[in-house]
């Protein structure tokens, strides 16, 4: 029996060790980037292998200024929080009108708000600039966030009618009972009980907005007041795509916030895109 | 007491309204009144510009289905690309799950590794990789004399192909990977234990038994998959902007052209519905494929 465990154990020692490999190889290109963003242009242009001779952080301090990054980095944080906030605001409170008063009206609600999980936003992009030039949504960081509103709420209310389900009428009920308004209820009964659905939509919603691209060049890339980091980086790099040590440090630092939050929250990320494919 | 009643019905039935109503306006206002007016404008020819639209029924459609050889190409393109990306994506993703759920002790930290260019922004992912391509490569090449370093992996149609299909994948197997790692956990280990007692070796297990019990997890990916691949867009921006000449225009990239470069937002119009149709249509095949293979234990 002995030797045949110890068989296992070395297959699992070989397993890993490949896998490790693999993976390195795997993530080979971002580190390449990282090293290049601190390596002066000369040495990036001699040997984009080679470690850099000493670690400087000169581009970084150009890209900063060039790029204005603080704008930027505030920009994204404005379009993505408005966008999330009201995505979750409007979509709980949907969903839950949606799953406890069961009319035709409520059928056909939820149906008009689902349905359009199904049109591709290339579809529509033409026509939306026109439409939100007409409202005044476009051409501001405010108004970019509140776009999201309608983009997010679909696949949103989605999970969290699918959740509110599990949750038991009785709940609700007794809170009435003791007098509690529909509102009421809302806030301090419900919502604290769809915490884990707040959790999938809040992650999934916001690396999509942070990262999200042909939306943000539609409508606010024509100033540098509203652009987002992603945008700035793209126009960057188009300007400097021979300066690759400006072009790897602008691609760091639009990348970066995305980096560090995932490896801080990594177990909450993953769980939270799997149980938003699995419900979407 | 009845007036009572009523009276709190309606107040019910106004409640559901009010709540439901701002989110009903908001879906509209992004997604229906443009999708309405894409229909209307697809109809019309006109350059955005201009205050009148002018209305030319059918005639676009017309036009496109008579022989437009640039949407006919970005179709093609975006037909291979979907199904290399599909078949691809998936079984890569499945391979390194399956392995990934061995027990191995850095099984969380390497997931990690393999998701992080699925947190990337698509356009920067692109810029990696063409930096990659122009500057990694020539060094490589130098070091290694290995003639395939040594192409044009952007600048040649076919080969600009492959590379486009190679870091979307590069950039997307990580969430696959965390799905199907998702769904082979869920596969109960009695079951499988069960295969073994009844003298079913690995291959055996994983096709027979494993991979039949995997169904859910691999509709979802394939759905994924096929929505996600059909849409490609700013990886192909970052890396190629369509070129070389125009063959790598994918059928989204080929609408923004002509609507925002060519400034033929009619035609362009009618080309995102004619996209529409194939996407609801492919979409709606293939998950009902899938799903009735489904089985249940």
């Amino acid at each position: 029996m002995i030797p045949q465990k110890n068989r296992k154990k070395y297959r699992l020692i070989a397993v890993e060790v490949i896998m490790i490999i693999v993976a390195l190889i795997y993530i080979y290109p971002v580190y390449l980037m990282f090293m290049n963003s601190v390596k002066p242009f000369g040495e990036v242009v001699a040997d984009v292998i080679k470690l850099p001779t000493k670690i400087e952080f000169q581009n970084y301090i150009d890209v900063v200024e060039k790029m204005h990054y603080q704008k930027l980095f505030l920009n994204n944080l404005i379009i993505t929080s408005i966008g999330i906030v009201g995505i979750v605001v409007f979509s709980a409170s949907t969903a839950y009108i949606l799953d406890r008063r069961r009319t035709k009206y409520t059928k056909f609600v939820h149906l008009a708000i689902i349905t359009p999980m199904l049109i591709p936003f290339q579809t529509i992009m033409i026509t939306l600039l026109k439409v939100m030039s007409v409202v005044n949504l476009n051409s501001s960081t405010w108004g970019l966030g509140i776009q999201y509103w309608g983009f997010g709420i679909p696949m949103a209310t989605f999970i969290y009618y699918n959740f509110m389900s599990t949750i038991p009428k009785e709940i609700d009920e007794s809170a009435t009972i003791d007098g509690a308004s529909t509102f009421r209820t809302f806030v301090s009964v419900i919502f604290p009980l769809l915490k884990s659905v707040t959790a999938t939509v809040v992650v999934l919603d916001v690396m999509w907005i942070w990262n999200d691209f042909l939306l943000p060049l539609l409508m606010v890339n024509s100033s540098k007041n509203t652009q987002t980091l992603v945008l700035s980086a793209y126009t960057f790099v188009g300007q400097f795509n021979t300066q690759w040590h400006y072009a790897m440090t602008a691609m760091v630092l639009a990348v970066l916030p995305s980096i560090i939050l995932f490896i801080v929250l990594q177990k909450y990320i993953v769980e939270g895109v799997v149980a938003g494919a699995v419900k979407g | 007491m009845k007036q009572q009643r009523m009276g709190k019905q309606k107040k019910m039935a106004l409640e559901t309204v009010l709540y439901t109503l701002p989110a009903l306006f908001l879906v509209a206002l992004v997604i229906y009144i443009p999708f309405v007016l894409s229909g209307f404008y697809s109809l019309t020819k006109w350059n955005g510009i201009a205050k009148e639209p002018e209305f030319i029924g059918l005639e676009n459609f017309i036009n496109l289905f008579s022989g437009d050889k640039g949407f006919l190409q970005s179709l093609l393109f975006t037909g291979k690309y979907t199904l290399l990306f599909m078949i691809f994506a998936n079984v890569l993703a499945l391979a390194l799950a399956v392995l990934l759920t061995k027990k191995i002790r850095s099984a969380n930290m390497l997931r990690g590794f393999f998701f992080i260019p699925y947190i990337m922004s698509m356009t920067i992912v692109g810029f990696i990789w063409k930096f990659i391509f122009s500057q990694g490569f020539a060094k490589l090449y130098e070091m290694t004399q290995m003639e395939f370093l040594n192409l044009s992996w952007l600048g040649n149609p076919d080969l600009a192909f492959y590379s486009i299909v190679f870091v979307g994948i590069w950039q997307s197997v990580g969430f696959y990977i965390v799905l199907y790692i998702a769904g082979l956990q869920a596969v109960p280990q009695d079951v499988q234990e069960a295969a073994i007692v009844d003298g079913a070796n690995g291959v055996q297990k994983f096709f027979r038994v494993i991979l039949p019990l995997l169904a859910p997890s691999i509709t979802t990916c394939i759905f994924m998959s096929l929505t996600n691949s059909l849409k490609v867009f700013d990886i192909i921006l970052a890396l190629t902007k369509g070129g070389p000449g125009s063959s790598t225009y994918s059928v989204t990239l080929d609408i923004y052209r002509e609507a925002f470069q060519n400034n033929n937002y009619g035609y362009g119009a009618a080309k995102s519905l004619v996209f529409f149709v194939v996407i609801l249509v492919l979409t709606q095949l293939v998950l009902k494929g899938f799903k009735s293979r489904e089985v249940e234990l």
